[in-house]
């Protein structure tokens, strides 16, 4: 795999989600890019069961157990700025078993579908995130193969993010930050969605707030 | 040409050898036909038992015979050797089909067509580096005359050579590591990997380049037996156009006389890809020309450009 960068499209004003979906998708097609397959990434969090925590009181960690279709026999444990763990698809038993420590945040679950596009060396995923039953954002996944160090080709994927996002060309991923000369990895990807997932979730709660 | 001979030498005991074999063949059956049929009918039983045990003796021994010598002749049919200046194509000769693949032959030829071809173009490089109008061209012309005839063995320097070479090129330039193996005889094969760019494939005959692949970092450059696979080509189409420009390159860098310069020329020109990703075009101050970066390197002045941005 190479270097990917993840990001969160805004919503055209006066378009819902699938028009702004929509729009991408043909500015990719004019670009010269080819449909194909599908993705899907998901994720759902643990809250640190309550009888597990220290007497010192510390707040339960969250643990994100996440999927992409892109490696389809594995299984991604992060947590928030902590360790990611990569492991077998196996692992979603072992969390069952591990009701004890690790609960299910309930309706946690979020995820992203969509299309996968081919463009030269490029592949690009334009995704409808969705909690429950509603879209609540687009995600936008960039990914160039050659290149295995992130800050080598951070010009170059900047440039193509630019020709089809314009306006909304993302900043350098956090990820790429920290790595220097680092081979870039399929866990790093998965960092960047839980970190595209949070934002996007924590976007819905203050109007859910501002009601109550 | 001493080797081709002593290769017509072991076709004769090769024959030899064949017929040894088929004389072996003979007698054994002897041996077997011999006990099959048992004792012959003789008058007492003595006579009977004393015939079939003379005739058994001088079966085996007539076996024995013929097995010293198959041994003898094949010390003289010997291995075929790995020096020989067509390494394993020599063994075509053995081929006993000459009128219907007349390969061997044809190979020779062309062998020997090359050797000249070689031979009349390092003169003419020689005549024309005299009439160079610049300096220190010249001055290649004065060297290249003081050591008159340039031999045109390039073709089959020593193995040993060409490591030093190859590992002087390697010591040379730290973020370029260059791993030598032979697995097909006396041919070197490199696998290059410049920092975490890149990784080619470079096929040597002697210290001439025959064939070079350039693939990501991230991908398989070995078949599944673990070999070198120079074959099969680069699945991202950037290392597809930096293989196109490699060939290239290899066509450009040439200097008959001194094959060592040619190697370090290229590999020189070949480390200038350690910007590959990070390099704008020198023309039209882009990263991306149809989703591909600047693939092509200048060769004199190693400045990145894209492939349609080029002079
Ligand atoms: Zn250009």
């Amino acid at each position: 795999m190479g270097v990917t960068c993840v990001s969160q499209m805004p919503v055209a004003e006066g378009k819902s989600v699938q028009q702004t979906v929509e729009l991408l998708t043909r500015k990719l097609e004019m670009l010269g890019a080819e449909k194909q397959g599908t993705f899907c990434v998901d994720c759902e969090t643990y809250h640190t069961a309550a009888s597990t925590l220290g007497s010192q009181g510390q707040a339960g960690k969250l643990m994100y157990v996440m999927h992409n279709s892109e490696y389809p026999l594995s299984c991604f444990a992060l947590f928030e700025n902590g360790p990611c763990l990569t492991a077998d698809t196996n692992f979603d038993v072992l969390m069952v078993k591990l009701k004890g420590f690790f609960q299910s945040a309930k309706a946690s679950k979020i995820e992203t579908r969509g299309t996968r596009y081919q463009y030269c060396d490029f592949l690009v995923k334009v995704g409808t995130v969705t909690m429950g039953p509603s879209a609540r954002g687009i995600s936008v996944e960039v990914e160039y193969g050659p290149c295995v160090v992130a800050s080598d080709c951070w010009s170059l994927l900047l440039e193509f993010l630019q020709s089809f996002l314009g306006s909304h060309t993302p900043a350098a991923p956090a990820v790429f930050g920290n790595k220097h000369d680092a081979v870039y990895g399929p866990a790093d990807t998965m960092v960047q969605y839980m970190e595209l997932f949070n934002k996007i979730r924590k976007q819905q709660q203050v109007p859910v707030a501002g009601i109550r | 040409m001493a080797d081709v001979l002593s290769v017509g030498v072991n076709l004769e005991a090769f024959a030899q050898a064949i017929s040894a074999i088929q004389a072996l063949r003979s007698s054994v059956s002897r041996v077997f036909d011999c006990l099959k049929d048992g004792m012959r009918n003789k008058e007492t039983l003595e006579g009977r038992e004393k015939a079939f045990i003379a005739n058994f003796q001088d079966n085996l021994h007539s076996v024995n015979r013929d097995l010293n010598e198959l041994e003898r002749l094949s010390n003289l049919v010997g291995k075929p050797s790995e020096n020989h200046p067509l390494h394993n194509s020599g063994l075509l000769s053995l081929d006993p089909v000459q009128d219907k693949t007349p390969l061997y032959s044809q190979l020779l030829q062309a062998y020997k067509w090359s050797n000249k071809l070689q031979y009349h173009a390092g003169l003419a490089s020689g005549l024309l580096n005299q009439q160079s109008l610049k300096r220190s061209a010249n001055q290649m012309g004065v060297s290249a005359k003081r050591r008159p005839k340039a031999q045109p063995t390039t073709l089959v320097l020593p193995p040993q050579y060409v490591d030093d070479v190859i590992s002087r090129i390697d010591r040379m330039f730290p973020e370029m590591s260059i791993h030598l193996s032979r697995p097909n005889g006396t041919s070197a094969m490199l696998l290059v990997t410049l920092g975490k760019v890149l990784k080619v494939i470079v096929v040597m005959r002697s210290l001439f380049i025959d064939r070079t692949i350039v693939k990501g970092y991230n991908e398989n450059v070995y078949t599944e037996d673990g070999k070198l696979d120079i074959w099969s080509k680069s699945n991202y189409q950037v290392f597809q156009k930096v293989t196109d420009h490699a060939t290239t390159a290899l066509l450009h860098y040439q200097l008959p006389q001194m094959p060592d310069v040619v190697v370090r020329s290229f590999m020189t020109w070949l480390r200038s890809y350690i910007k590959l990703f990070q390099a704008p075009c020198q023309r039209c101050g882009k990263f991306l020309q149809d989703g591909l970066p600047p693939t092509w390197r200048d060769f004199r002045t190693l400045e990145a450009f894209h492939d349609t941005c080029r002079q």
